[in-house]
């Protein structure tokens, strides 16, 4: 199969949208953007800048993500995901 | 009396080592928002009684939102602060710690979970966390009743902390980071098969149709062990000893009469008759220790079950994009699956929502188109002796009721639909005693709340009978009951009872001898018309008096207008 050119272009630092994160692969967050209740929402759920996440499972039609952080899994919204940037590893 | 009040994020366990503490069973479950108010109780402890309260989880104490407003207050009365911790996760739990420590009130800190810190691979230097913390720390596991004995007699020893002062947002979670470095080594660890398989069910590939297993499952489960307990022990129990014998007690000192009919009707000894006569004791009792209790006892379990393992917010991922389409998201499963054991809870737990918006629609459609367990039993009870078939009917026009009324609000109501925020806690393993327990408070829950309200609701019944109201209202409200909904006019005194209670008024329409379609409208339009009296009021608690009216006005409308069309479909012109 063929690299994704993308991925190539994205380990060497580029912060790109979680969003763009397929199942099974590993990222670093870089910025978490934001939600109605606010960052400090985000980082008592386990989700904060320089973690790892995995996406665990996506659902259709820009449904929600299940990511795993450090152990916690959270189900986030494709509309707040988009916000979250990531740098691939 | 010195208060204790209980504190730490959702979802730690609070709940139950407050019954530990206390022997007072809360319920607790496997999603976080579990506890809305708090709740309070008493406990000895080394001769010394002390109050505790168990206060609602929250991440923070900076007041955003109402459950940190009420945790704020709890701890500014509280003398001493047990705080609870979630082993697992440790990170975020310090940052409320160090806020709680920030405060300066005498605090013990309860590594709680901790059984799970070593299936997850994570190894915490109790003693170097109490150094650093300067608080007195024990490791828990409150579901076994591990360290509460040692939590009990070191909370002497709650002091505060020197170690630990006021400080920003900022400064606090790098503290953390800090802190977290210095006393936790995490064991990389591969995901176990089990995680594999956790896993499968939020991938929609799998998880969609072990979901829709799930809740048929569920269904039959419900049915099925709900008809057995009817058959092989309400049904005994009250026609070969109860009902002879409360036939005879009656007859011996009211042989007949209008007494004697208020309390048993008109059944005699040899021809027991629970279901049509009406009386207090027989109908009285029959309908909710029978029909309707065998059908909540297995709900419960069976919620209690779903709920303890975890699948809940599972499911809550797999219909959120559905739902979303109504205006809602995924979170709302959680109140609508409550709604259908009983309105009241189902409306209340709403408050997880987000926004106004999120918050009128998930009620309305609840108040529309959940029938709650009660009701659903007896729809079952009468329906189903003519077959599946209007059962059927009638919960698929509930449901399509749902999904179109919930297509509208999202466009009309104005507001915001926030997106899916929510933690997935992992699977457990559920504790078969803290499940029966639980199936049990509820249960106890229904009895104590149904039996006096179906027995009063039996009384007016009676009363409408004899005063000659019923034959009053029977022809006022006759052109709309038969002219337009294809019912007899004896149905208004359904209509009357569901305003007090959905199941006593499903009962009234046997006596009337309709038909199975009759019967089939006649209960969309129970379910749709208005809550009962104890849903109402909590309505109007959660909505205010402004929006209470247009959710009604909506109900009305819709009961009305649906009904007229199943009478078009099922009984014609
Ligand atoms: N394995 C394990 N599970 C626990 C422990 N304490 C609580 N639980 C479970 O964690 C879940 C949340 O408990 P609950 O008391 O409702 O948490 P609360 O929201 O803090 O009140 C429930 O499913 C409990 O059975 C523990 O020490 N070990
Ligand atoms: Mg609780």
């Amino acid at each position: 199969m063929m690299e994704n050119p993308l991925s190539d272009m994205n380990s060497d630092g580029k912060p790109v949208p979680l969003t763009t994160l397929l199942p099974g692969e590993k990222a670093k967050i870089v910025a978490l953007g934001r939600s109605i209740r606010g960052q400090h929402h985000f980082r008592t759920m386990g989700l904060m800048e320089g973690k790892i996440v995995e996406i665990i499972a996506t659902q259709p039609a820009r449904g929600p993500l299940v990511i795993n952080v450090e152990g916690t899994q959270i189900a986030i919204g494709w509309g707040i995901a988009r916000h979250i940037l990531i740098q691939k590893i | 009396m010195k208060k204790i009040s209980l504190m730490g994020c959702p979802n730690v366990g609070k709940s139950v080592v407050f019954s530990r503490l206390t022997g007072v069973s809360v319920i607790s479950s496997n999603y976080p928002g579990t506890t809305v108010d708090f709740t309070k109780g008493t406990t000895a402890i080394g001769g010394e009684k002390f109050e505790l309260i168990d206060v609602p989880g929250t991440y923070s104490l900076a007041p955003t939102s109402k459950a940190e407003e009420v945790a704020q207050t709890m701890l500014q009365e509280g003398d001493i602060v047990i705080d609870v911790i979630d082993s697992t996760h440790l990170e975020r739990n310090l940052y409320l710690t160090l806020e709680i420590l920030g405060r300066k009130k005498p605090t013990i800190v309860a590594l709680n979970l901790w059984d799970e810190t070593k299936h997850v691979g994570i190894d915490i230097d109790v003693d170097k966390l109490e150094k650093l913390l300067d608080v007195p720390i024990v490791p828990t596991c409150a579901i076994t009743g591990e360290g509460i004995k040692e939590l009990a007699s070191k909370l002497r020893d709650a002091r505060q902390s020197k170690a630990i002062e006021p400080m920003s947002e900022e400064e606090r979670w790098l503290k953390v980071g800090e802190i977290v470095s210095e006393v936790q080594v995490v064991h990389h660890r591969h995901h176990t098969i089990w995680e594999r398989i956790a896993d499968t069910t939020v991938k929609p590939i799998t998880g969609i149709p072990i979901a829709i297993l799930v809740i048929l499952l569920t269904f039959l489960f419900i049915i099925v062990i709900g008809n057995l307990i009817i058959e092989y022990l309400m049904d005994p129990i009250f026609y070969n000893y109860y009902g002879p014998w409360v036939v005879g007690v009656v007859n011996s000192f009211s042989p007949d009469g209008l007494l004697h009919d208020i309390l048993i009707g008109k059944s005699t000894i040899e021809s027991l008759d629970f279901t049509q006569s009406l009386g207090l004791l027989t109908t009285g009792l029959y309908v909710p220790f029978s029909m309707v209790l065998p059908f909540v006892i297995t709900f419960y379990f069976m919620l209690s079950l779903l709920e303890d393992v975890g699948y809940l917010p599972r499911l809550a991922v797999l219909v959120d994009t559905g739902l979303h389409k109504l205006g809602l998201h995924g979170s709302a499963i959680v109140p609508t699956i409550l709604g259908f054991g009983c309105n009241v809870p189902g409306t209340l737990a709403t408050r997880i929502l987000e926004t106004e918006k999120q918050r009128f629609i998930a009620v309305t459609l609840m108040a529309i188109a959940v029938p709650c367990m009660a009701q659903s039993a007896m729809i079952f009870g009468i329906l189903g002796r003519y077959g599946m078939k209007w059962i059927f009917i009638v919960y698929c026009t509930l449901l399509m009721l749902y999904i179109f009324i919930g297509l509208l609000l999202k466009k009309i109501v104005r507001g915001e639909s926030p997106e899916l925020l929510l933690e997935v806690p992992p699977y457990r393993k559920p504790d078969p005693s803290t499940l029966l327990k639980k199936t049990w408070s509820k249960a106890y829950g229904f009895l104590a709340e149904a039996v006096p309200f179906v027995i009063l609701g039996v009384f007016i019944v009676n009363l409408l009978y004899v005063s000659g109201v019923i034959g009053v209202l029977s022809t006022v409200f006759s052109p709309v009951l038969t002219t337009l909904l294809g019912l007899p006019e004896g149905a208004i005194v359904a209509l009357i009872m569901g305003i007090l209670r959905k199941d006593v008024a499903i009962g009234m329409l046997l006596p009337l001898g309709m038909s199975p379609q009759q019967l089939t409208i006649a209960c969309i339009i129970l379910t749709t018309y208005f809550p009962c009296i104890a849903t109402f009021f909590v309505l109007l608690h959660e909505l205010g008096i402004r929006d209470m009216l247009k959710a009604a006005g909506l109900m009305i409308t819709v009961s009305l207008t649906v009904g007229i069309i199943m009478r078009l479909i099922l009984i014609g012109i």
